[in-house]
Parts: structure tokens; C-alpha cells; sequence
């Protein structure tokens, strides 16, 4: 097979320079692979000045020169490859700066595979500054370079290269050209108007690009940590999806280089991640004005539906036929009146934006992670949600402390503006027990926010509340539109339940993929905690139920936050003892070594196993035990049933788990000790005796 | 704010229409049945009890040549296949692709690195290749007695050609299995794997 001649030549050469002890870092020609009587490429190390001056900064390179139909490696190289490296000498008082690359080709290798490669030519080049004043003798620069060039096969190069450049006047060279041909694919830092914003969903980074035109094509090309693993990027319009495979830390932003446009016109923009942070403070560069816009128009749609909420509808006509009346013929005065009562909603929104963005500084000083890729926030989201959810379905009501109602009351009675605007602060107040699950989960989400957003989407959502009394009061005989309240806005509340439900549906998923199944039973386990904190409030701590009920409705909720407490703890409480995995080897190499063996037979979904480990074998007596005796620990896990395992549960006669087996004095013994399903760490203390 | 619930169930419904990646450490690994060079065939459900490390092979490609001809991956295979563990390479290329040989010819290769591995499976198709996701050559991958994924990714961190990296690299395979069989967690379990790509058929 020709492949495998020219892959073989290739080791048998590196193999000849090895067995002569020549280290591949010493000085050597150059050398560069052959392919079938072909040179794959060929480098030369070139700079755009013959001779240099002192203090003058310059550029070197070094040129590849690619075969047709073969490639060469970006700095990420991609799926498979190997980023084409150089090294620079230089002589004493150079200062080189960082490597060039030029914007590379993302090309496709059969098996969806995909890599970051140079075709044809290229640059890889870096600038030079030299020392003032330059020293005496030849200045000679050195390139080191090493590469992998793939065709379907690969087959890997280097060269050492050197060019003697002349001392005392700067004078071009003729590569300048060249030189100016690669600056130009370099790609720039990110253009005056051109954004884009990292967010994180779940496994995805997502980045939003604002400031191109729609019919521009963009792209991202990812320079990963080394740590990280990342997907393909999923180009959808402006936006583009990034999955990361596997990270060490969470990815929250990424460098990369953000493309814009196709084939020849294609331009690259620097995305550096540690300089998009900064930008999120600043008002206009980080959010695209489109996805505020979007997020504003859904933000004042949600403020027009709290209207229909069943406490919210009926109010509106009363409120409307009140202004009307108090302006009699007078429309301005209407107009007057219902801007007053907006405001009083406005102002309300206003503060409780101000509270959420206030929280979320307070917060965010003590450690807290508002980010969705922090876990921690995704579960208390999700028990909001939940918990909103369960009122709209009306397993229990929120209702405002009806001394605070009064004080309002008193406030907003009389007429004139003032009343007005306090009129609208006491029906937003008034509300809450409708709109909360929503403003409530909208508060929630807004903490991921840049406070002016938050502050800019509460603002929206008043305005929508306030609308529909804007509109009346400006035609008060449109009221006749307005739809009749009646059973279906309670059949409608449900409804809007189900969506968050949706929503935790959502969320759960982000938390399955940040932290796995365990953390979705954890998630259960507060939601189950929640519904019967919730069931209890709503049959037991009406305001209608009696002081005894409210008692014991409270001392109800105290008991199962206690237990839930207990149970989470007990359950997630790491084992301290050290146990190695049972198989019929470990067995037999642990009776082996003499040492007294105990080999626990237990599976996930087994309780009494978990409380015997808990109670029985975990505990400060047999621990101090088996550490004295030096006994070796065996767990067989029999969670998916191993057939293994079930073999021996039926040799001692047992059907299932648990079994303990315990071998006081190691192999010496021929029967091993079968302790009975319920033991206390007496039970095994005297079998680890019986030696 | 309602507006924020819409949108983020439209998000729940775009979000279901991805698949997710194939394998993930900590999930079952996906079964496969495949012959040897021998002509025996080889599945994996039938390493219940026993840990598993995959190795996608080519013996053309350089950068699985700098593991044989260092004798690192003969010197794992050695270590831990004596320990009881089940060594499987795995070759994907295509016909007509690089490292793509006949069954003898495979042999021959495999007693002149002398290889020490358990089985070289032939997986032309690809399919194999393609059921986990795998991207170059090495790219390895370590399943524990009860079929779980634990390691996925390079098998060093010296990502390069060069022999002489070998001796300085950190083996992840060698840390990933030493960790597992002591019962420790595995430091670095999903790296990124380098080498040449799986020279896959192109349908």
C-alpha cells in the first residue's frame, strides 16, 4: 500500500536519527517530508525587510507552500490534526510578539468530522522588534517550525529554517507584498458596531451577533481551552450554537474567531472572552438591540394579559366608568385621570425591579451565581416555578395582609389626581395574589440580567398592565370589547399553570445536563417537599381557617421541612469507610491476603440497605473496628440486577439484597459468616470477633 | 414576563429536537458486536464484570505510529490486560482508506509491534466508529464492569507526533485506569482527543 511505504519511510527515517542519538532539537538542514517524489510543502522563512535598524519593528514569517489537495493545521486544529507550530530564535534583545494566523477554511472530513486548515499558501508570521542599539554581528533569525499536512492520510513535517538579515538601514524587502497579502486575512479586532454576546443553555453556547447584516453569513471558529472539548457550531441566522462536549470549569464564553461573510469576501473578528465581560456593564455594546426589542414586545404582551387575571378583569370596567364619571364631560380630564392611575402601576413595577435588581447586587456580593450554568440557581428557579405554578392551579392563594389593604384603601379614597395615581399603586397591589406566579417567575429569570434590562422588562410589563386603561379612558366606549369576567379566567389561570410547568420542564433538563440524575431527584425531592407545603397552606392557612387550624398547619410544615432536611442529609451523607468494587477476583485476592474481608451485597433502590450502611456499618464503632483489624471492604452493587451477583445472593439462599457476608479471619475460614438483613453494628461488630 | 415564559417554551420545544452526544461518561456505554481479525466476533455486553478500554487504531496513521513505536501503547496493553482487563483496538478505516488492510495483513503488523492488546475488531463501515463518536486515532475509551463510560478522549496530553513526548506526557488512559480500579474518581475523564481523523467512508 502506498500509504503506508511513504508513512513507513518517513518512521524509518526519524528511527535511523534516534538510534544515532541525535535529539530532535539540535541543529539540523532542513527537511521536509517527501510523498511520492513529491515535497508536501515547502517552507521558506522570509521578512519583510532585508535590513533592519535600530529599534525597528518588522515582521518575519514562515511561508508554506501546500500541494494541492493537502492540508495544513489552523491553531485549533479542529476534530483530529495538529496546529502547525514555530519556534523563534532570535538574537539577544529581540522581543518577538505573538504568531499570526490568517483566518483559516472549516472543512468537512468524512464522519462529520471537521478541521481548521490552510490550503494552497500560506503565512504564519509574527512581528519583530529589534533592540536599540542593535548589536554588533550578524543578525540571524532562526524559525523552528513543525506541522502535520493531511490529505487522507497525514504525514507529519518540520524544518529549521534561518535568514541572515542586513544591520544599520532599514530597507523592504521584496516579500513585503506577501507580508501585506496574509495581514489582511488576519483577523481583526472586533469592528466599531459589531457585537456578539455569549450565553450559556444547558450544553450549549449559544453567541448572539448583532451589527451585521441579516444576509451576511457568519460563522465562529472556536480556539477551545485545552481542558475543554467542543462540538460543531449550529449557524442559525445571527446566531450561532455551540455544544461543549466536556469542560473542567463551566464555560460561559469562549475565544474564538466570529466570520462574517462567505468564500473570498470572508472577514474574521477577534472574539476575546476575557474582553466580552466588559462589555455586558455597557449599555449598548453586549445585548443586540433586536433581542431587547423581542424581549420588550413579549415583556408589554405579559403586562396586558395580567389584566385578565380573574382579581385584575373585574376592576377595569369599574375603573374606567369612575374616571368617566368623575371627568363628566370632559375628556382631557379622563386622559388626565387614567395617565395618574398608569403611573401608579408604572411606579410600582419600577420598585419592584429596583427590589430585584437590589437582591440580585446583594447576592451576587455574597458569592451568589445568578447564571444559568450555575446549578444552585437553576434548582431555586425551578422551585419558584413550581411553586407559582401550583397557585395558578389554585392548590393554594396568596392574599395581600388586609391591615396594608386598609392603609391603602384610606389613600387612595377621595378624588383628583393624586387618588388617581394611588389608585393605580392599590390595584398592582391589589393584583398580586394573580400576578404574582408571574412577576414572581419573571423576577426570578430577570436575575440572569444586566440590571438595566430587568429594569427596562418590568417597565414594559406595567406599561401593558396600564394599557388597557389608557385605551378606555381615551374611547370609553370600547369597554363594550372588553371581555365579560366569568369562570373562564379561573379555566385560563390553570391554563397559564401548564406553561410553567413547561418551563420547569425546561429547566429540569438544564440541571439533567449540568449535573445528572441525582441532581434531578434532589430537584424532585424540593418540589414533593413544596406540594405538600402548599397543599397544607391552602386547606389549612386560608384566611378563613381558624387560629387552631393555622397552628397546626404551621407545626405540619416545620415537621416536613425537618424531615426533608433529615432524609437529604442522610441520604447524600458520603460514606466514609473506603469499599472496593466485589467481583470474583477482588474476592478471592482479599481472602488471599489473610486480612478479614466484609462484603456488603446492596443496590441503589434498596432502603434497608442504605439505613443498615447508615446506622449499622457506617458508624464510629465498626469503622474504628474494621481499621484495627485492617479489614478489606467489598461492595457488590446489585442495582442493575448483575447476574454475578445474583448467583451468589442464591448460593446462600437469598433472594435479593441485602446480604452481609463477613470472613473474621479471612480465607482461613472455608464458610463465611451471613449476617441477617437487619443488623445494628453490634450484629457485625461480634461476627468481625469471631476469629 | 409571560413574554419570557413563551420564549422559554419555544426554547423546551427547539431543545427537544436535539439528540444528544452518543456517549457521555458516566452513562451506559452503547453495546456493539464486531469480528476480530481472527474472524471472532466480539460483544461488548459480554464484558459484564470486567473493565473495557477501546482503542481506535490505524496503523498508518503517525500519530498512532508514535505510541507503537515508542512501545507505550504495547507497554499499556501489557500492564493492564495481565491485570484482567479486555483491550480492544478498533480499526474504522474505510476500504480503499488509509489503514485499511486485510485481516493477515493486520496481524502481521500486530505481531511486528507486538501488540499485547486482547483483539483488533475491523469495523470498515464505520458504524462503530460512528456509535461512539470517535474522531482520530488514538482516540480511547475506558468502560467499568457495570458497562459504564468512564474515561473518553486522548491518551496523553503531548499532542504531537514525536516519540520523544512520550516519556514526558501525562497518560490520562493510565491515570483513568489506575484511578478507576482503586476505586478513586478519575481526574481528567473526558479530554481531548488528537491524532489523525478516523478515516471514515464518506456515506
Amino acid at each position: 500500500m502506498k500509504a503506508f511505504s511513504g508513512e513507513f519511510l518517513w518512521w524509518a527515517v526519524r528511527g535511523i536519527w534516534i538510534a544515532l542519538g541525535i535529539s530532535c532539537f539540535c541543529q539540523r538542514p532542513a527537511y521536509a517530508q517527501q510523498y511520492n517524489g513529491k515535497e508536501l510543502v515547502r517552507v521558506s522563512l522570509i521578512s519583510n525587510a532585508d535590513s533592519i535598524k535600530s529599534g525597528q519593528k518588522f515582521s518575519v514569517g514562515v511561508l508554506y507552500k501546500i500541494e494541492p489537495g493537502w492540508h495544513i493545521y489552523w491553531k485549533y486544529s479542529g476534530d483530529s490534526g495538529l496546529p502547525t507550530k514555530i519556534e523563534w530564535r532570535l538574537p539577544p534583545g529581540f522581543k518577538v510578539h505573538d504568531l499570526q494566523w490568517p483566518l483559516p477554511l472549516r472543512d468537512k472530513e468524512p464522519g462529520d468530522l471537521e478541521v481548521f486548515d490552510y490550503t494552497g499558501e500560506t503565512l504564519l508570521f509574527a512581528t519583530v522588534e529589534a533592540p536599540d542599539p542593535l548589536p554588533a554581528g550578524p543578525i540571524t533569525i532562526e524559525a523552528k517550525t513543525d506541522w502535520l499536512v493531511c490529505q487522507s492520510l497525514c504525514i507529519p513535517g518540520r524544518a529549521q529554517l534561518t535568514l541572515n538579515l542586513g544591520s544599520g538601514t532599514s530597507s523592504a524587502s521584496g516579500a513585503s507584498q506577501v507580508f501585506d497579502k496574509y495581514a489582511a486575512q488576519v483577523p481583526k479586532p472586533l469592528a466599531k458596531g459589531v457585537q456578539a454576546q455569549f450565553s450559556r443553555a444547558g450544553k450549549n453556547l449559544e453567541i448572539a451577533v448583532s451589527g451585521v447584516s441579516n444576509g451576511d453569513a457568519i460563522d465562529f471558529y472556536p480556539v477551545p481551552p485545552s481542558d475543554a472539548v467542543v462540538g460543531h457550531v449550529v449557524r442559525n441566522g445571527l446566531k450561532l450554537t455551540l455544544p461543549i462536549e466536556s469542560e473542567t470549569k463551566a464555560l460561559d464564553q469562549i475565544d474564538g474567531i466570529l466570520v462574517v461573510g462567505s468564500g473570498e469576501n470572508r472577514q474574521g473578528y477577534e472574539l476575546n472572552a476575557a474582553a466580552v465581560p466588559a462589555n455586558v456593564h455597557n449599555l449598548v455594546a453586549s445585548v443586540g438591540l433586536g433581542t431587547i426589542l423581542q424581549a420588550l414586545g413579549f415583556a408589554l404582551i405579559g403586562g396586558v394579559i395580567l389584566n385578565i387575571m380573574p382579581c385584575v378583569l373585574p376592576v377595569i370596567s369599574l375603573k374606567v366608568f369612575g374616571f368617566v364619571s368623575e371627568a363628566g364631560e370632559r375628556p382631557e380630564k379622563v386622559f388626565r385621570l387614567s395617565m395618574a392611575f398608569s403611573t401608579g402601576i408604572l411606579i410600582c413595577f419600577a420598585a419592584l425591579a429596583m427590589v430585584v435588581i437590589l437582591v440580585r447586587a446583594t447576592g451576587m456580593q455574597v458569592g451568589w451565581g445568578f447564571q444559568f450554568q450555575d446549578d444552585r440557581f437553576i434548582l431555586g428557579i425551578s422551585c419558584l416555578v413550581f411553586a407559582f405554578a401550583l397557585n395558578l392551579f389554585g392548590v393554594y392563594e396568596l392574599s395581600v395582609s388586609a391591615r396594608a389593604t386598609r392603609g391603602l384603601a384610606k389613600l387612595a379614597r377621595g378624588q383628583g389626581y393624586g387618588s388617581a395615581f394611588f389608585q393605580g399603586v392599590f390595584a398592582t397591589i391589589l393584583a398580586t395574589p394573580c400576578t404574582a406566579p408571574f412577576l414572581g417567575t419573571a423576577s426570578a429569570f430577570a436575575f440572569a440580567q444586566p440590571p438595566w434590562i430587568t429594569f427596562l422588562v418590568f417597565m414594559f410589563v406595567g406599561l401593558g398592565m396600564a394599557l388597557p386603561y389608557l385605551v378606555l379612558a381615551f374611547n370609553p366606549k370600547w369597554l363594550r370589547f372588553l371581555p365579560r369576567p366569568g369562570d373562564w379566567m379561573i379555566r385560563f389561570r390553570q391554563f397559564l399553570g401548564f406553561l410553567l410547568m413547561g418551563t420547569l420542564l425546561w429547566l429540569i433538563w438544564i440541571l439533567g445536563q449540568m449535573k445528572g440524575v441525582d441532581a434531578i431527584v434532589e430537584l424532585g425531592g424540593a418540589l414533593l417537599l413544596i406540594s405538600f407545603l402548599a397543599w397544607i397552606k391552602g386547606s389549612f392557612w386560608t384566611p378563613v381557617s381558624s387560629p387552631r387550624s393555622r397552628v397546626m398547619a404551621a407545626a405540619a410544615m416545620c415537621v416536613a421541612v425537618l424531615l426533608a432536611a433529615g432524609v437529604y442529609r442522610f441520604v447524600t451523607r458520603p460514606s466514609q469507610l473506603v469499599w472496593e468494587e466485589f467481583t470474583k477476583d477482588s474476592l478471592e485476592k482479599a481472602l488471599a491476603s489473610g486480612r478479614p474481608v466484609f462484603v456488603d451485597f446492596t443496590a441503589d433502590w434498596c432502603l434497608t440497605c442504605k439505613t443498615n450502611e447508615r446506622f449499622a456499618i457506617d458508624t464510629p464503632q465498626v469503622r474504628q473496628a474494621f481499621s484495627r483489624r485492617k479489614a478489606i471492604l467489598l461492595r457488590a452493587d446489585w442495582t442493575k440486577g448483575d447476574p454475578a451477583i445474583t448467583e451468589i445472593l442464591k448460593s446462600h439462599g437469598r433472594a435479593g439484597v441485602p446480604m452481609y457476608l463477613v470472613y473474621p479471619g479471612g480465607g482461613k475460614e472455608e464458610e463465611a459468616v451471613l449476617l441477617p438483613e437487619l443488623i445494628s453494628s453490634q450484629t457485625v461488630l461480634e461476627a468481625l470477633n469471631k476469629s | 414576563m409571560l413574554g419570557k415564559l413563551l420564549l422559554s417554551c419555544g426554547l423546551l420545544v427547539a431543545t427537544c429536537g436535539f439528540s444528544l452526544a452518543q456517549t457521555e461518561i458516566g452513562k451506559a456505554a452503547p453495546n456493539f458486536t464486531l469480528p476480530d481479525t481472527n474472524g471472532k466476533e466480539w460483544s461488548l455486553a459480554n464484558f459484564k464484570g470486567k473493565y473495557v478500554v477501546l482503542e481506535w487504531y490505524n496503523p498508518d496513521c503517525p500519530f498512532v505510529g508514535k505510541h507503537y513505536r515508542s512501545g507505550n501503547m504495547q507497554g499499556l496493553q501489557k500492564e493492564f490486560t495481565s491485570k484482567g482487563v479486555v483491550w480492544l483496538s478498533i480499526d474504522s478505516s474505510a476500504p480503499g482508506e488509509e489503514g485499511n488492510y486485510p485481516p493477515g495483513k493486520l496481524n502481521e503488523i500486530s505481531s511486528r509491534d507486538g501488540a499485547a492488546r486482547t483483539a483488533l475488531l475491523l469495523d470498515p463501515e464505520g458504524k462503530v466508529g460512528r456509535l461512539y463518536g470517535a474522531k482520530t486515532t488514538p482516540d480511547m475509551y475506558i468502560i467499568n464492569p457495570t458497562g459504564i463510560l468512564v474515561y473518553k478522549g486522548a491518551i496523553d496530553n503531548k499532542r504531537s507526533t514525536d516519540l520523544a513526548d512520550v516519556r514526558t506526557a501525562t497518560n490520562y488512559v493510565k491515570s483513568a485506569l489506575q484511578a478507576v480500579m482503586t476505586g478513586k474518581t478519575v481526574t481528567a475523564a473526558d479530554t481531548r482527543p488528537y491524532g489523525c481523523s478516523v478515516k471514515y467512508s464518506s456515506n
